[in-house]
């Protein structure tokens, strides 16, 4: 199926539980809620005209400094092997309560970047088997990749100057 | 140790926690798994990664375009070419530009070699693993040569940085394209040597047939790609069901395997290995004439030789130099075809010349739990046999 067809059965089928879709630059794009992606994601597996079997990956992204609502996303890969189409999921996540189910029942692949999302952006990935953290320490504090943690400044652990040091990490991140 | 009705001795279970890695020769890297083990047999596994991560991802959202092109070459070591490949049509994507024949074509060379050097250190620490310790040298010596090949077109013998927004850092010369030339003239009967030594040998057999078996279903639900996935029988490539950089003028086959074990996987990839080659030597056929990089003085730096009597090509040269280039607002995501499977970048652009986030789909990373899954039950030997089968890179694995 092409790009449009795609975006024009979710359309038909599913129109009440998406928010909007489109086509970008050739790739079908659907806007979802977080208290629909689930039933989205079920659906675009097990219908049989998309079967969408494969996940590719799963990103989280911050908009912080776009100034949008809802601040954060997180975007879903889908491939379908024995139709050779694909589809991409971008749900709105809110700053308050980052709370998103997870999709680890469908696809097994998803375990890793739904940790991953936990740990890189604090998201609480709801029913995921073991949600901790997975590329930082487990006692790291703070989320790497959301904007507002600093890029440059790492937390000291001893300085004479410590006062001085703590606001620099407490301070916004780094201009361009 | 109980007896039962029947008289046979029972042994209680009497699990053990054995910690492999990070520092251990067969886990390719800094890859840490705890086993749990019940005896010889490995009862569950538990992948601990991180060691290696140098937030890249983090570091690009504050480096320009043409600064993440350096930084993609250290996610998989192993093949540059391919991440920069990846990287470079996302954002071309981005800014809806084409690059020239010519550029694609030595595009696709250069991503070739890589992934044939990439699947011989592959092949020689996965031999080396299993205890084949000939084959480690031998493929060394053929690695060596791309490696060469590498160092004659971008002055790098590794990190090449050799694909460029809107085509590649220079042109190829005669020399170059008559040594390539020469090593693809050579390497085939060096393929066949290493077969000699493996395919047929009763200890390589024992030691990797019906070993980590992962079937069809599986390895598509726990998002395998690559090798691994067609060693499972599916037949997924993106060179050819996504053809990209001109992969469609090339005429290839796509291995795939039956069982799924460790012996399917080596299987597919040595006829990867040839199929690399099939291509480079038809790429070098049929290497178009032309610019190596498109004549858009805001993506690609103008010509050298014009600096002196344009003006134009001055102020772009200066602004693209001091600023970059401007990629319009949206996001993308173009998968392509690494040695180790789908690599992508998802690019979120602001409008500026700086990324606003960049995400590598990274193959190694999405494999380790269906890696771990497949230990679940093998004897410990059969552990590095697994991890060398699987082909992680730690650097793409933790970015």
């Amino acid at each position: 199926m092409t790009s449009e067809e795609i975006v024009k059965k979710v359309k038909t089928d599913q129109g009440e539980a998406i928010h909007s879709s489109e086509v970008n630059l050739g790739d079908s794009v659907l806007f979802v809620g977080p208290e629909r992606i689930h039933d989205i994601a079920e659906y675009l597996k097990n219908d049989p005209d998309l079967n969408f079997d494969y996940l590719s990956n799963i990103t989280g992204v911050d908009y912080l400094n776009e100034e949008r609502e809802p601040r954060f996303e997180v975007v879903y890969e889908l491939h379908s092997i024995e139709k050779n189409h694909s589809i991409r999921i971008r749900v709105g996540l809110d700053e308050e309560d980052p709370t998103i189910p997870t999709v680890s029942d469908l696809w097994k692949g998803a375990h890793y970047p739904e940790r991953e999302l936990f740990d890189m952006f604090g998201f609480n990935v709801e029913g995921h088997s073991n949600l901790s953290r997975l590329i930082m320490p487990e006692e790291w504090e703070g989320n790497p990749l959301r904007k507002d943690y600093p890029l440059t400044i790492e937390d000291v652990t001893f300085s004479h100057n410590r006062e001085f040091k703590q606001d620099l990490v407490k301070s916004k991140p780094p201009t361009r | 140790m109980t007896v039962t009705e029947q008289g046979l001795l029972e042994r209680e279970k009497d699990s053990m926690t054995l910690n492999m890695g990070p520092q251990h020769p067969s886990t390719h890297g800094v890859f840490r798994v705890v086993l749990e083990m019940d005896g010889e047999l490995v009862d569950s596994a538990e992948p601990h990664i991180g060691f290696l991560h140098t937030g890249i991802e983090k570091t690009s959202e504050a480096k320009r375009y043409v600064h993440v092109i350096p930084m993609t070459d250290r996610l998989d070591y192993l093949s540059p070419p391919g991440n920069n490949l990846a990287f470079c049509l996302t954002v071309e994507k981005l800014l809806q530009t084409d690059v020239p024949e010519r550029a694609k074509f030595l595009r696709v060379i250069m991503c070739e070699l890589a992934r044939m050097a990439s699947h011989l250190v592959w092949l020689a620490t996965h031999a080396l693993d299993i205890g084949a310790m000939t084959v480690f040298l031998y493929c060394w010596r053929e690695r060596e040569m791309i490696l060469d090949l590498n160092e004659e077109i971008s002055g790098v013998r590794m990190m090449t940085s050799y694909i460029r927004l809107g085509g590649v850092a220079k042109d190829s010369t005669p020399g170059w394209l008559q040594s390539v030339h020469n090593f693809i003239e050579y390497f085939p009967a060096k393929i066949d040597e290493y077969e000699r030594l493996l395919t047929h040998n009763p200890i390589w057999l024992d030691r990797t047939q019906n070993i980590g078996v992962m079937s069809r279903e599986e390895a598509i639900n726990w998002s395998m790609s690559g090798p691994v996935l067609r060693a499972s029988g599916v037949n997924w490539d993106l060179r050819k069901q996504r053809p990209y950089s001109g992969y469609e003028n090339f005429e290839f086959e796509v291995p795939t395997g039956k069982n799924g074990d460790i012996y399917d996987r080596y299987l597919v990839r040595v006829a990867e290995l040839r199929q690399s080659h099939e291509i480079v030597k038809q790429a070098l056929k049929k290497l178009p004439t032309g610019p190596y990089k498109v004549d858009d003085n805001k993506i690609s730096l103008p010509n050298r030789k014009t600096l002196k009597s344009s003006m134009e090509a001055l102020i772009h040269h200066f602004k693209l130099v001091s600023e970059g280039v401007s990629v319009p607002k949206g996001e993308t995501y173009v998968p392509v075809e690494g040695p180790r499977g789908e690599v992508g970048f998802y690019i979120v652009s602001d409008g500026s010349n700086v990324p606003s986030r960049v995400k590598l789909r990274a193959p190694s990373f999405m494999a380790i739990p269906g890696m771990c899954k497949m230990m679940e039950g093998c004897f410990i030997a059969d552990v590095v046999g697994i991890i060398g089968s699987i082909d992680i890179v730690m650097g793409e694995v933790d970015r």
